[in-house]
C-alpha cells in the first residue's frame, strides 16, 4: 500500500518498511475470510469424493464374488422365476379385482361393519381386559372392586358407542341394530356380533356366486402357476450350494484384509520382537484359498437340467396364453389382465433366450470396473443387508425423487406463478400487504414440521377422501398407503410455492415499467398487458424461478423421509396414474435413513456418499441453469 | 346521420367476463394458498394448545417447557383408574404401591415429561452456529464490499457462494459427518487408529490428530455455520453496500485509513441491517434437521447438556437433543395414539411459535429499517 506521506519510506517500524503494515494484515485477514467460502466448497467436494470413490472398486469386488461363487448363474434362472411370479400375481389381482368389483356393495358393507366393530373393540378393550384378567373375577373375591371395574367398562362402552366411524353403505336400521347388539353385549363375549357375521357370510356367498362363471379363468391361473414349479425347485436347490461358496470367499477376503493390516502394522512397528510377532500373526492369518472349482463343477452339472426346465416352461407358457379370457367386466380387472397380456410375449422371449445365456455363462469372465459403474447407474434394485447379494442401483431412488418432483411442480408451478401474476399485476396494495407476509411465513415453516403435518394430518385426510364412492373412478383410488408419492408431492408443492412465487414476482417487478406503460398507451387491457407483455418479458426470470423450485424439491430431505413411505421399489406402472399413489424412496431420504446404521468404510457407506455426489451434481446443475437464465434477464 | 351517441360503446366492455374470470381464478389460487397456511397453522394450534396452555394462571404449562424428556407409562391400577406418568414418577408410584397389581401397561418412548432438553439443545446449536457464521460471514462481506476489485479470486469467491447456497441440506449432513465428525483435528494424547494424520506436538506425548470431533455440539454448529455462511455473506454485503459512498469518502478525505473508515463509518451504520437479516438465518438454522442428524443430535438424553460434566468446555463435545430432530423422532419412530398427541402436537406448536416469532421479528425489523434508514 502506498503511503500518502512521501517521507514514510525511511520512517516507521522496520516491518512497515518491508511492506508489512497493520492495514495490509487487516486486508489479508478479510480476504482470507472471503477465501473460506472457496475452501469450504473444495472441502465438500474433496471429502465427498474421498469417501465416495472407494465405492466402485469395492462394489466391483462384490460383483466379482457374485460371479465367481455362481450367484449370477442362479440369478439368470431366478429372473425368469420372478417374472413368472409377477405375471401370476397380475392374473390373481385381475381375478380378485373382477370378483370384488362385481360384489362391491357386499364387500363395502362387510368391511364397514367390521371396521365399526373393531373400533368399538379397540376402545373398550383395555377396560374389558381389566375385568377379565382381574383375579377377583374368577375367585369371586373383592366384589366392590369388580363393581367399580364394571362401572368403568360401562362408561367406556357408552363413550365408545358415540364415537364410531361412518357407515355410508349400511342402512340406518342396520347400523342401529349393530350398535344395539354392541350395547347389550356381555363383557365376556368374544364372538362377532350377528350382523357382522351375517354380512361376512353374505360377502362370502356373493364371492362364491361370482366366482362360478370365472371357473375357467381360475383354472388357467392355477395351470400357469404350476408351470413355474419346476423352475422354482431347481433355483432353490442351486441357491443353497452357491451361498456356501460365497460365504467361504467372503471369509477368505476378510482374513486377507486382516493379514494386510497386520503386515502394515509390522512395517511400522519399532520394536523388533513386536514386529516378529505381528509377522507371525500375519502368516497364521494366511487364508486357505477357498475351493471355488469344486462347487462350480457341481453347479455346472445342473446346466442341462436348467436348460430343459426353461424349454418346458416356454412351451407350457405359450400354450396357456390362448386360454386367457378376452376381456373382463371391471375396469381395474381388465387393466391388470391387459398388463399381464402385454408382459406375456416378453416373458416367453426371455425364457426362450435363457438357455443360450446359461450355456455361454462362465465364472471366469473378468468383471471390469465399468461393470460396477454401469450397475450403479442402471441398477433397478437397491438391496442392502440381504442374505443373497447386495445391489446398489440408483434407479428406484431416482425414479422416486423424480415422480415426487413431478407431482410437486405440477401443483406448484400454476399456483406459484398464478399467485405471482395476481399479486404483481392485479392486487391492490392492501392485498399485497396481506398475501406476501403469509407466503413468506410458509417459507419459514421448517420442513420437518411439514413432514409432521403430512404424517399426522394430510396423509390420513387423503386416504379418507380416496375411499369415497364418488371418487372411485380416479386411478389408484382408494389408496392403500397413506404415505405415498402424491402425499409427499403435495407437501413439497407447499414448500416450493413460496420459492417460485417470490422469484417470479421479482422477475415481474424487474420488467421496466415503460413496457407496461407503452402497452397501456396502445389501448391494451390489463389482462393483455399482463399476459402478452409482462409475462413474456419476465419469462426467463420465471423459468429460473421454476428451476430453483425444482432444485429445492429434489434436495429436500425431511418431508420425503417422513412422508414418501420409504419403500425401495420402482412404482408399479401397470397401475397407470395410480403409480403416483404408491410409496417410494428417494435419493435424499435414503442417505438420511441409512447413514446412521452402516459400518464406517463399508461399500454400503460409500454408496451413500456416491448418492450424495449425484445429488450435489444434479442440484448444482439445475441451479447453474437457473442462474444462467437469471443473468440473461439482467442483461 | 351522424349520431355522436354511436361513438360511446354501450354495455359491458369487450372481454369483460374473460377479464373477471382470469382475475378471480388467479385471485382464487392466491387466497387458496393463504387459506391452506391458515388451516395448517390452525390445526396445529388446536391440537397442540392443550399441551402447552392451561386454564389456570399463568396459562402456560410450564412443566411441558421445563421438564426433561422421558418415556411415558400408561397403566390401570386395580381400581380401574388410568394413570399416565413419566418414567421417574412411574418408578416412585411402583415403589409406593409395592405389591399391587397394575394392568394394561403401555409405554410410549419420548412422550412423557417435557421438552426442555430439545429446546436448550436447539438454542445452543443456533447460538453456536450463528456466532461462527456471523464472524466469518461479516468479515468475508467486508472484503467483498469494501476491498475487492474485479479479479479472478473475487469471481471464484462469488461462484463458491452461489454454489454453497444451492447445496441440499442432506449433502451438508454428509459433509459435516465426513469432515467434522470423522476428520477434524483434535489435540489428544492417544490418537485413534482411523485418524487421517497424526502430527506430534513434542509436548509430553500430545499430538494433533485428524480424527474428528465425533457427534457433538461443535460438529453440529460447524456444519450449520457452513450451511448458512452464504446467506449471511449475501445479506451482510447488501447492508454494507447500502451505506452511502459519501460516508466513506468523507472519512478517507479526513485522512482516515481504510480500516478506520470501515470501523467508524461503515460498520456502525450497517450493523442493524446485518443483524436483522441474520434473524432470517437463525430461523433457517433452528429449523434444519438433515445436517444435524449425524453430526450433533441424539434422540434421547437423560441429562441437560451442562449436567455431569467435568469441565465446562465438555459441553462442546457432548451430543445434544434438538427440537426439529425431536419432532422427527416423535413423528417417525413412535406410533401415534391419544397418549402421544400431547408430546407430538405440543412440540410442534412450541417450535412453530419460536419460528413464527423469529420470522415475524425479522419482518417487523426490516420494515422499521426501511422507514428509518433514508440518507
Amino acid at each position: 500500500m502506498i503511503s500518502p506521506n512521501p517521507q514514510s519510506e525511511s520512517s516507521g517500524h522496520r516491518f512497515q518498511r518491508r511492506g508489512f503494515s497493520f492495514e495490509r494484515a487487516i486486508r489479508f485477514f478479510f480476504a482470507s475470510n472471503a477465501g473460506l467460502t472457496i475452501f469450504i466448497l473444495l472441502l465438500i467436494i474433496v471429502f465427498l469424493l474421498r469417501e465416495g470413490l472407494g465405492f466402485f472398486p469395492g462394489y466391483r469386488r462384490e460383483l466379482e464374488v457374485y460371479r465367481i461363487a455362481g450367484l449370477e448363474f442362479v440369478d439368470i434362472s431366478r429372473k425368469n422365476l420372478t417374472a413368472h411370479e409377477q405375471v401370476t400375481s397380475l392374473l390373481n389381482r385381475a381375478y380378485q379385482a373382477e370378483i370384488n368389483g362385481k360384489c362391491l356393495d357386499e364387500l363395502l358393507r362387510s368391511q364397514e361393519a367390521s371396521a365399526l366393530y373393531n373400533t368399538f373393540n379397540d376402545q373398550v378393550g383395555p377396560t374389558r381386559d381389566l375385568i377379565l384378567n382381574n383375579p377377583a373375577a374368577t375367585t369371586g373375591g373383592d366384589d366392590g372392586m369388580l363393581a367399580v371395574l364394571r362401572a368403568n367398562y360401562e362408561a367406556q362402552r357408552a363413550k365408545a358407542l358415540t364415537n364410531l366411524p361412518a357407515t355410508p353403505h349400511l342402512s340406518e336400521a342396520e347400523r342401529q341394530e349393530l350398535i344395539d347388539s354392541l350395547r347389550n353385549r356381555p363383557a365376556e363375549a368374544t364372538d362377532e356380533p350377528p350382523l357382522v357375521a351375517k354380512l361376512n357370510a353374505a360377502f362370502a356367498a356373493a364371492r362364491q356366486s361370482h366366482a362360478e362363471p370365472l371357473q375357467k379363468f381360475r383354472e388357467t391361473i392355477d395351470n400357469f402357476e404350476t408351470a413355474g414349479m419346476d423352475l422354482g425347485s431347481i433355483v432353490m436347490e442351486m441357491t443353497e450350494s452357491v451361498t456356501a461358496t460365497k460365504e467361504a470367499i467372503q471369509t477368505a477376503d476378510i482374513l486377507e484384509k486382516d493379514r494386510k493390516t497386520l503386515l502394515a502394522a509390522a512395517a511400522n512397528a519399532k520394536d523388533p520382537i513386536e514386529r516378529e510377532k505381528l509377522i507371525a500373526d500375519a502368516k497364521a492369518a494366511l487364508a486357505d484359498k477357498p475351493d471355488v472349482e469344486g462347487p462350480m463343477a457341481t453347479l455346472m452339472e445342473k446346466k442341462p437340467d436348467c436348460v430343459k426346465v426353461h424349454e418346458q416352461l416356454a412351451t407350457s407358457v405359450g400354450e396357456i396364453f390362448p386360454s386367457l379370457p378376452g376381456s373382463l367386466t371391471q375396469a381395474k380387472a381388465s387393466r391388470y389382465l391387459n398388463a399381464a397380456k402385454a408382459a406375456w410375449p416378453v416373458l416367453i422371449s426371455d425364457i426362450k433366450a435363457t438357455p443360450a445365456k446359461i450355456n455361454s455363462w462362465t465364472h471366469t469372465d473378468p468383471v471390469p470396473l465399468s461393470a460396477a459403474f454401469i450397475s450403479f447407474l442402471t441398477g433397478k434394485s437397491w438391496v442392502t443387508g440381504g442374505e443373497w447379494q447386495d445391489f446398489y442401483g440408483i434407479i428406484p431412488l431416482a425414479v422416486g425423487s423424480l415422480m415426487i418432483a413431478i407431482v410437486a411442480l405440477t401443483i406448484a408451478i400454476p399456483v406459484g406463478i398464478g399467485a405471482a401474476i395476481y399479486v404483481n399485476q392485479f392486487a391492490a396494495p392492501r392485498e399485497q400487504a396481506l398475501v406476501k407476509p403469509v407466503i413468506e411465513f410458509i417459507q419459514a415453516i421448517p420442513s420437518v414440521v411439514l413432514g409432521f403435518i403430512g404424517i399426522m394430518v394430510f396423509g390420513t385426510i387423503l386416504r379418507e377422501i380416496s375411499t369415497y364412492d364418488s371418487l372411485r373412478w380416479v386411478p389408484g383410488f382408494p389408496i392403500d398407503e397413506r404415505l405415498n408419492i402424491f402425499t409427499a408431492g403435495c407437501l413439497l408443492a407447499l414448500m416450493s410455492v413460496p420459492t417460485i412465487f417470490s422469484l417470479a414476482e421479482d422477475a415481474l417487478n424487474n420488467v421496466p415499467s415503460a413496457y407496461a406503460e407503452a402497452s397501456e398507451a396502445l389501448g391494451a387491457s390489463r389482462l393483455q398487458t399482463a399476459f402478452r407483455v409482462m409475462v413474456p418479458a419476465a419469462f426467463s426470470g420465471i423459468l429460473a424461478a421454476v428451476l430453483l423450485g425444482l432444485g429445492r424439491v429434489i434436495g429436500e430431505t425431511m418431508v420425503v423421509l417422513l412422508v414418501a413411505g420409504n419403500r425401495i421399489k420402482i412404482p408399479d406402472f401397470s397401475e397407470g396414474i395410480g403409480a403416483f399413489f404408491q410409496p417410494s424412496h428417494t435419493l435424499t431420504g435414503i442417505i438420511a435413513q441409512e447413514l446412521g446404521e452402516v459400518p464406517l468404510g463399508s461399500v454400503h457407506y460409500r454408496a451413500l456418499f456416491v448418492i450424495g455426489i449425484t445429488l450435489f451434481v444434479v442440484v448444482l446443475g439445475i441451479n447453474a441453469t437457473a442462474h444462467h437464465f437469471l443473468t440473461r434477464t439482467k442483461k | 346521420m351522424f349520431n355522436p351517441e354511436n361513438l360511446i360503446r354501450k354495455g359491458l366492455p369487450k372481454g369483460y367476463f374473460k377479464d373477471i374470470l382470469v382475475r378471480s381464478l388467479l385471485g382464487g389460487i392466491t387466497y387458496l394458498m393463504v387459506l391452506i397456511a391458515v388451516l395448517l397453522f390452525g390445526k396445529i394450534i388446536i391440537d397442540g394448545a392443550p399441551a402447552i396452555f392451561t386454564s389456570e394462571f399463568p396459562f402456560v404449562d410450564t412443566e411441558f417447557l421445563t421438564a426433561k424428556n422421558e418415556t411415558l407409562h400408561v397403566f390401570d391400577d386395580a381400581k380401574g383408574t388410568r394413570h399416565q406418568l413419566p418414567a421417574s414418577k412411574y418408578n416412585e408410584y411402583i415403589e409406593a404401591h409395592a405389591g399391587q397389581q397394575i394392568y394394561n401397561e403401555q409405554t410410549f418412548s419420548y412422550s412423557g415429561g417435557g421438552i426442555a432438553g430439545p429446546i436448550i439443545g436447539t438454542a445452543l446449536l443456533t447460538c453456536g452456529s450463528i456466532i461462527l457464521a456471523l464472524f466469518f460471514g461479516v468479515c468475508a462481506a467486508i472484503y467483498l464490499a469494501e476491498y475487492a476489485k474485479q479479479s479472478p479470486f473475487i469471481h471464484a469467491v462469488r461462484l463458491a457462494i452461489l454454489n454453497l447456497a444451492g447445496i441440499p441440506s442432506i449433502v451438508f449432513g454428509l459433509f459435516g459427518f465426513s469432515v467434522f465428525v470423522l476428520a477434524a483435528p483434535v489435540i489428544t494424547a492417544n490418537p485413534v487408529d482411523r485418524s487421517l494424520l497424526v502430527l506430534p506436538l513434542f509436548i509430553e506425548g500430545w499430538a494433533l490428530s485428524f480424527q474428528g470431533w465425533n457427534s457433538s455440539l461443535m460438529a453440529g454448529c460447524a456444519t450449520l455455520a457452513c450451511m448458512i455462511l452464504p446467506v449471511v455473506i449475501t445479506a451482510s454485503e447488501e447492508s454494507l453496500r447500502a451505506v452511502p459512498q459519501g460516508f466513506r469518502d468523507a472519512s478517507l478525505a479526513m485522512g482516515g485509513t481504510r480500516w478506520q473508515t470501515i470501523r467508524k463509518c461503515v460498520l456502525p451504520f450497517s450493523l442493524p441491517g446485518i443483524l436483522t437479516s441474520s434473524l432470517l438465518a437463525i430461523t433457517r438454522v433452528a429449523g434444519e434437521t438433515a445436517p444435524i442428524m449425524f453430526t450433533a443430535a441424539v434422540a434421547a438424553k437423560d441429562d441437560f447438556p451442562w449436567e455431569g460434566l467435568a469441565n465446562p468446555f465438555d459441553i462442546l463435545s457432548s451430543q445434544v437433543q434438538a427440537l426439529p430432530y425431536h419432532i422427527y423422532t416423535l413423528a417417525a419412530r413412535i406410533p401415534s395414539s391419544e397418549y402421544t398427541q400431547r408430546a407430538q402436537f405440543g412440540s410442534v406448536l412450541v417450535f412453530l411459535i419460536l419460528v413464527a416469532m423469529l420470522s415475524f421479528g425479522s419482518m417487523v425489523l426490516r420494515a422499521k429499517m426501511r422507514k428509518k434508514l433514508k440518507w
